[in-house]
């Protein structure tokens, strides 16, 4: 994960059936963006990762940690 | 932000990402044929389209890497055609042309000690150079950021 930020996206967001298209409607951002946020090759704006959280119903400590 | 506007942002930014390099290889490809027949006289008629060819093309490149574009679309395509990844990509490839400008100064420098360049002909080398690699780095990290999903 670059700068040693990992995520749980790609659980949670199967956890709840959506797409990668399906959540990048409900958070307003391209699938793209999505694409490289779940896959480590971005390191997202807090207010972006903010937005993700709340579209997926989850503290955003929850999608987005630490790596050790 | 309606489903077919995503979908349509995703069509459209798959074809910027494999125009980038086309542009930057079409770009290159008329400094060659630039470098390659020297311009003696700008005043003369054919001297002056080259000129103002490439004028219009790095005036055209250069926005490309500066401005978001998409002007005829709607707001919440471009919102999504521009969004936080495509300008943090742009950024990353204005620094990488950036630094390849500095490069090619650096280059030319040492190259004047060998061969006489002209400021004119320096100037169309560092901005061909500087174009060119964030074009090309532009459109890597698009593509990159297209795959999978």
């Amino acid at each position: 994960m670059a700068d040693g930020l990992g995520n749980r996206l790609n659980a949670l967001r199967a956890g709840r059936g959506l797409t990668q298209a399906a959540l990048a409607e409900l958070v307003g951002v391209s699938r793209k963006t999505i694409n490289t946020v779940e896959n480590g090759v971005f390191v997202p704006s807090a207010l972006l990762a903010l937005r993700i959280a709340r579209a997926l119903g989850r503290p955003v400590e929850e999608v987005f940690f630490l790596e050790d | 932000m309606a489903r077919n506007d995503i979908e349509y942002a995703e069509h459209l930014g798959r074809m910027r990402a494999r125009l980038l390099p086309v542009l930057a290889f079409m770009f290159i490809v008329q400094q060659m044929s630039f470098f390659a027949s020297h311009i003696e006289d700008p005043a003369r008629l054919v001297d002056s389209v080259k000129i103002g060819a490439w004028l219009v093309m790095s005036i055209m490149l250069l926005l490309i890497l500066t401005v978001d574009g998409a002007w005829l679309q709607r707001p919440s395509v471009r919102a999504l055609l521009y969004d936080e990844v495509t300008r943090a990509h742009r950024a990353a490839a204005a620094r990488v042309g950036f630094i390849a400008s500095m490069f090619g100064g650096v280059f030319l420098y040492f190259l004047t000690f060998v061969e006489p360049v002209s400021g004119r002909d320096a100037i169309h080398l560092l901005v061909t150079v500087g174009i060119a690699t964030a074009l090309i780095r532009f459109g890597v990290l698009e593509r990159r950021a297209h795959k999978g999903g």
